[in-house]
This record gives structure tokens, sequence and C-alpha cells, in this order.
């Protein structure tokens, strides 16, 4: 393992939830708690992917560490520099480490915008004036995401512009100023299938190329199972099962990594799927479960995890969950034990 | 039996800059009892044929050509009433991110006995015991149908809207994309149960996807489409063991799959034609590693490569070797070089 690069520590973001008149002048405070305390390190150069269902804080994390969003509590550093994630204000610099790319690619490009301007803009904002030297690395950026001939796309505007070429411009907008640290939401999820491909491709490059170390949120498992080194599972606001991603998918440990799992679709229609079925309802993230927050859900709940605190058990090398029960000693619920 | 013959459907939309022609002489069947997963990328006229099934299209669209028969009567030419008549009775959709076009205002059981006593002639009361009915059938509690739409969550929704459109056991279920918003988990119980309940009354099922793997899981025979046609028709095995299209062999490189160790995803690159501009020859040319001249010209016909599997490409004797040819990155990477070239060329 590499040295961290990234280190987050006990994070938590509450979102005060008012309900009705009646909450409002009543004392006591309501809040979603949209991630509660969660600890993950990155390590310098790796990729690491956050999964999780609609509602689990993995966009919310993101957010908070491109610093689009305060936090309630906790710290991160980037690089051994702590960051003031409770104050909205930022120093310029901050930027050239960190830079996120959207899910979107139709709308977080400026329509009026022409690809020049929408990647030349950052460098403006840092300073660069100089226009001969703006243009030079506009296009040898444009060549790195493959935007080739970067001659032929510099002056067009989004419009004219398919959605993985789209996609490909958000990201040499995001790769310009050579941050050290990129986050992507979901950058592929909008795109068709035959060029999602491609952009996990340059993802993946830019990590061996740039030295690259990458936050990859999404909800789509066989994604990240392609692009990623390492595999947070959250939900509702904590980290469930974290490790090596072909590791967590090949042996997954915790009963929610199971169950997300087995619903992934395959594309093989000999493949024998062993479905865990369970109550597919949204929890409520308002009044959380006491113990395991999965196991009002969890096929093998049993009495014993309401006095579940999520704390990890390492079961292989950078192989940690958050379930108490050992794999072997998962029993179906109702089922008498302990 | 067949329930529904599709017969070189074209569909036109009438835009301000021109006529677009979203789907091209297509023809496909569909037998009753069987479900067809009809996959492609935006763009490709999936929607738009499921659509005219119903006469749903927006208002500037519409059949140019060809004939749709169900149950050997011509839908195209049938007139608005009878199609209203066919609705929900007969065909009934599940579209895409449906579970937002429930009133808000409404209770859904409010919502889904109206829609019952509008096409029967059920009473109130029958219509709320069948109400309650389909309701158990998707999983869902009876007191649900006192809930609005704003009570329930996503997949519950889904699952209302699922139960709307299978209330009158229609002969042909169109569900277009009916799991996309829906989180993993969802999806899957979302689909099983469609399947289930599909097989238990009997009804065929057209379900549109962009997700080849859904359709693995779902449907007996699969459809690919590409820019507006029918590129390849196999049933499902088949297509996934031996599939023959070269849009399709690129397809299966480009999809990642959650069980394979250190695979290597290949894309097409480009993009699908702009249907706008006048279309010579195949659709798939400009992203085809095997292109010809013959290919810039003539617009090649579904041909049968093996019983039940046919494949619109000109060189379908070829099928081995493209085959080989395609699971290797620098065939793909000709194709990206040929654009590059083409683009250069437009620099200067």
């Amino acid at each position: 393992m590499g040295t961290p690069l990234i280190q987050i520590k006990d994070l938590k973001k509450y979102y005060p939830v008012n309900k009705g008149l009646k909450d409002m002048f009543s004392k006591e405070k309501v809040f979603v708690k949209a991630i509660d305390g969660i600890d993950l390190t990155i390590h310098k150069g790796e990729i690491l992917g956050l999964a999780g269902e609609s509602g689990s804080g993995k966009t919310t994390t993101g957010e908070i560490l491109v610093r689009l969003q305060d936090a309630t509590e906790g710290s991160i550093t980037i690089d051994g520099h702590p960051l003031d994630v409770k104050d909205g204000k930022l120093k310029k610099s901050f930027r050239k480490e960190v830079q996120m790319i959207f899910q979107d690619p139709y709308e977080t490009l400026n329509p009026r915008f022409n690809v020049f301007d929408t990647i030349a803009e950052p460098l403006r904002i840092h300073g660069l004036r100089d226009k001969k030297v703006l243009y030079e690395k506009v296009i040898k950026v444009l060549e790195i995401a493959e935007l080739k001939p970067a001659e032929h796309f510099i002056f067009r505007y989004p419009h004219e512009l398919s959605g993985g070429q789209r996609q490909r411009v958000a990201i040499a907008r995001g790769i310009v100023v050579e941050p050290k640290v990129l986050v992507a939401d979901e950058p592929v999820s909008m795109l068709d299938v035959s060029i999602r491909a491609d952009i996990l491709n340059l993802l993946k490059r830019l990590r061996q190329d740039m030295g690259l170390t990458m936050l990859y949120v999404s909800h789509d498992l066989s994604t990240i199972k392609y692009l990623c080194d390492r595999i947070a599972i959250m939900y509702l606001g904590k980290i469930m099962e974290i490790g090596p991603v072909d590791e967590v998918v090949a042996n997954p440990r915790h009963p929610y990594t199971q169950v997300l799992l087995s619903a992934v679709p395959v594309a093989d229609p000999d493949y024998q799927k062993e479905r865990i079925i369970i109550d597919d309802e949204a929890p409520d993230q308002i009044n959380l479960p006491v113990g395991c927050r999965f196991s009002p859900r969890c096929p093998f709940a049993q009495e014993a995890c309401t006095r579940c605190d999520h704390s990890f058990t390492q079961v292989g090398e950078d192989h940690y969950h958050a379930c108490i029960f050992e794999k072997e000693a998962l029993k179906p619920r109702g089922s008498s034990s302990v | 039996m067949t329930l529904l013959d599709v017969k070189n459907v074209s569909i036109e939309y009438t835009t301000e800059a021109g006529v677009l022609k979203a789907v091209d002489d297509v023809s496909f069947s569909l037998e009753v009892g069987e479900s067809v997963g009809l996959v492609g990328e935006s763009g490709c006229g999936k929607t738009t044929l499921a659509k005219s099934i119903m006469r749903l299209l927006a208002k500037n669209g519409s059949v140019s050509t060809g004939q749709m028969l169900f149950k050997g009567e011509d839908l195209v030419t049938k007139s608005d009433e009878e199609i209203r008549q066919l609705r929900l009775n007969e065909i009934a959709m599940v579209s895409q991110s449906a579970m937002n076009a429930l009133n808000p205002v409404y209770t859904v059981g409010d919502q889904l006995v109206e829609g019952i006593m509008t096409h029967t002639k059920m009473t109130k009361k029958e219509a709320t015991d069948r109400a309650i009915e389909v309701f158990r059938m998707v999983g869902l509690e009876a007191k649900r149908l006192k809930s609005f739409p704003h009570q329930m969550s996503g997949g519950m929704k889904q699952r209302a809207i699922i139960a709307m459109a299978l209330t009158l056991n229609p002969s042909l279920i169109i569900a277009d994309e009916p799991t996309t918003a829906l989180d993993v988990v969802v999806q899957d119980r979302i689909l099983q149960q469609i399947i289930q309940i599909q097989k238990e009354i009997n009804s065929s099922m057209i379900l549109i996807t962009h997700d080849i793997s859904v359709v693995s899981e779902t449907c007996e025979t699969i459809i690919v489409m590409y820019g507006g046609k029918v590129m390849e028709k196999a049933p499902t095995r088949i297509f996934f063991k031996t599939p023959a299209h070269p849009y399709s062999l690129g397809l299966n490189n480009a999809f990642p799959s959650i069980h394979e160790i250190g695979e290597e995803l290949i894309s097409i690159p480009g993009a699908p034609p702009n249907l706008m501009d006048e279309q010579n020859g195949c659709r798939f040319q400009e992203r085809c590693p095997f292109k010809t001249e013959t290919c810039e010209t003539k617009v090649p016909e579904l041909e049968e490569v093996a019983p039940g599997h046919f494949s619109a490409c000109h060189y379908n004797d070829q099928v081995e070797s493209f085959r080989e040819a395609c699971k290797k990155r620098e065939t793909w990477e000709l194709v990206r070089d040929r654009m590059i070239e083409e683009r250069k060329r437009g620099v200067s």
C-alpha cells in the first residue's frame, strides 16, 4: 500500500429537518444523518469506489471532499494539510488540488462557452493570461482526454458534441490544473454503454500517467469493479464493508454487500444466480434503527444486532466489514441462536 | 400463435429543421406469451417504436409506412377511439419514470380504480376489489391504495404503476425502462415480479432497455436496434453465446461484468448517426471495423444466420473471423484512427 493522500476521520453530515409549524417551536431538533461518522483513507494513486443505494451518503461524501458542502463534524487531511471542513470559504489553491467530474455531461458545460473557454477558465482563474500558453495547454489536455485532433474540437460548442465527447471536455477541464485528487460522481451513468468503457479507460489511464488519486462514486458495482482498486460500501451514512474490490466481490462478508451483489444483473443466460430476497423498501432516514442500520432488512438479523455499533472487523488484507457475525455464524432471521 | 406482427414500419418526426426518420423499415413479430427485449443506445428508435404501437407518439411523429398487425388487425389504420378501447384492456404500457406521472392530489387507489372503470363496465366495488388483487400481485399491501404518491418510495410508486398496467390482464405489456431510476436491489425484485406476473397471465411483453444484462435475465428473444434499424434478432441464449452483428460484438466487449477478474473493456469508437441527415447504406458503417464500399451504399437486410437468428450485415458469411477480430483492441483502434483521419481532413 502506498502513502495515504486523503484521510477522512469521523466525518458527519446532518441535515436539519423542519417538518412543520409544530416542530419549529419544539426544542428537539430533527436531523437526517446523511453521513454518520465515517473513516476513509485513500492512498496516493489509488482509485477508491464508493457504492451504495440512493440516500446512503455516497454523493455527500464526495461533495464534502471537494468542499461543495460543509461537514457537520470530522476532519479531512489532504497530503498532510488539514482542511477546514466547516467553513465554506476556500483558498483558491485548494481547487488546484481537488477537482470534480459530475454525472450529467449535458448540464455541466456552459452552453455559451466553447471548448477552449471551458477548459481555459480554470487556468485563467489561477492567473494564467497569456493567450498562446493557454491555447497550447488546452490543446495538450484535449489530446490527453483523447479528443483528437484537438484542433477539430477546440472551438466547438457543447451542442456540437456527443455525450461522450462532452464528458471528455469535462474531464479535460478537471485535469487541466493538474490536481492531485479527482472526485468523479457517476461519470458514466448518463452515457450509452458503447461509450462508457471509453471514459472508464480514460480515467484508468489518467491515474497511470498523471498519478491521480480518485474517489469514484457510483451505484453501479460493475463499473466500480472494473475501475477501482478498493471499494467501500455505504448504507444509511455508515460504511458497511471496505476492501480490495476483487476480494469484496468474490468474497463479500457483510450481508448488505451480499444482497447488493446478488441483485446485479449478469449478461450470461447460463449463470445460475442465487438471489437473496430482502424487503426492498427504502429505509427511514430520520428514525434510524437501533444498532445495525441494515438489521430491519437483513435476512440474517438477530437480537444481538441491536448492539452493533458498526465497528470494523478485519477479515483479510485491507478487508474490513461492520457486521458483528462471522460469515459462518450468519443464520436466517428468526432461527434461534446466540 | 402470433400476437403482434410489425411489418416494414417506418416512423418519422417532422421538425423545424426537417424530417427525422426515427424508425426505418423495421419488422418483427411477437408470439403469444413471448417476451422480447428491445435494446439499443439512446436515439436508436426503441421507445418511438414502442409508443407507436399504442399510438402515443408526440404530435409531430407518425407512422409513415408499414403495418402493425395486432391479433390480425392493423393498428396503424384504426381510429383513435378503437385504439383507446385497446389501451389497458389489450395493450398496457409501463413507461420510463412513469412513477412521476402519478397525479399528486389523488390517492393511487383512486387513480387505479378510475382507470379500471373507464375501460370496463365494472362497478366501483368490483374495481376496488380488482385493485386490491393486483396490488397484492406486485407486492403492495391493500392499505397502500389509500396512499398519496408522495407518501410512497420510488419503488412503491413504480409497483403501483405496474399494477395499473396489469389490472385488466392485457395480452401485451410494453415496459419501457421500467426500473432505470431505481436502486439495484429494487430493480432486481421488480423485474422478477414483472416476469412472474407476465407468465401467470400469459401475456406477451416488449421490454425496452439499454442494459443487455437485464434482457439476459428476463427475455426469451433479443432485438438489437441501432440508428432506427434492427441490427440483430436472436433467442437470448444464442445471442449471448454467438452474437453475429459487428455492433453486437462491440457491445459485448464494452460491457463490464461483475464476475470477471482482470477483464479489459473495449468501447465502440464514435457515436450513433444523426438521423436528421440522409442515411445511405448501413447505419453502423462509421463505427464498424469491417466497413467496405458496399456498406456505404447498400442497406443490409436481415438475414437468417442460424435458425431464428437474424443479422443485418453484408458479411454474415465472415461472422466467425469477425468474432475473433472484435475481441482485439487493435481492431477497434483502427476505427478510431480512421475517425481521427477524417476529422483531420476536415480541419485542414
